[in-house]
């Protein structure tokens, strides 16, 4: 799916450029923990946070996000919309809590971008991303 | 060295500079993406770099970041003055942490840096003056 039917089904108030929503969407990963980003979030994928400070658009670059979803109505400020801005990184504010949010997203089609812990033949886990 | 540097460059990282903290890693990033590096090493690389910035910016007053990229591998050493740390052993455990509530509430502090860096590299060596600071040294190799 579209960024932009994420932004339709969530009610979203976009911070960018309209047009930057035409990409496509396939995982999605939700947390407030940047930590957790990192470790577990697969690259490429939508992040769905309740975190609002510039430490969340360093970690998209970082993990090449698609697009941040920010829950229960909070909304990011000058500085991070510049930065995102900067970055192409659309920035999206829904009215919805993080439960809700998440259970619209995985009911249209969206599925989870957590890696997998370990692989079968007892690897090293290695980082998974989408071309 | 008995492997060619192919590239080598260093950086100061600020300690409490929360605006900038990160922007080194995201330069080696993109050096690494303008030189071809094949998209896995890069996202391992720069979540290393990352989370070793973010350590540093964090605990530490000030650190250095050099990054160095020969023939067959990235290699990153980070040297920090700050408080070191205390029990490597505990630091190294998935979910210890001594982050403060500003820390937390930045979204960072939940134990997983060091297990981190250590999962997304092929090689890695820590070492700590309590007190004084910490080294990290850690290697991905390209192929």
């Amino acid at each position: 799916m579209l960024l932009k039917d994420v932004k339709n089904v969530l009610n979203c108030k976009s911070f960018i450029d309209d047009k930057l929503l035409d990409i496509e969407i396939s995982h999605c990963y939700a947390a407030d923990m940047m930590s957790d980003v990192l470790k577990s979030c697969k690259i490429g994928s939508l992040l769905v946070t309740g975190l609002i400070n510039p430490q969340v658009i360093q970690v998209s670059e970082i993990m090449d996000l698609k697009g941040i979803v920010f829950v229960s109505g909070k909304e990011p400020g000058d500085d991070m919309i510049k930065k995102a801005e900067e970055k192409n990184l659309p920035l999206l504010t829904t009215g919805r809590q993080m439960f809700e949010a998440c259970g619209i997203l995985y009911s249209i089609g969206l599925v989870g971008a957590e890696i997998q812990k370990k692989s079968e033949d007892g690897s090293r886990n290695t980082i998974q991303f989408v071309v | 060295m008995d492997q060619e540097i192919l590239y080598s460059s260093s950086y100061k990282i600020s300690g409490r500079d929360f605006v900038n903290a990160g922007s080194v890693s995201v330069k080696i990033k993109k050096i690494l993406k303008e030189i071809g590096i094949k998209p896995e090493v890069i996202y391992r690389v720069s979540i290393c770099c990352y989370e070793a910035e973010m350590n540093v910016v964090m605990y530490a007053m000030l650190g250095t970041l050099d990054f160095i990229i020969t023939e067959n591998e990235v290699m990153i050493d980070i040297e920090d003055e700050g408080p070191g740390i205390q029990n490597i052993e505990l630091a190294m455990q998935e979910g210890y942490s001594t982050a403060t509530t500003e820390i937390r509430e930045m979204g960072f502090g939940a134990g997983l840096g060091l297990p981190n860096i250590k999962k997304n590299s092929d090689e890695f060596k820590i070492e700590s003056v309590v007190a004084k600071g910490t080294k990290l040294n850690f290697k991905i190799y390209l192929n």
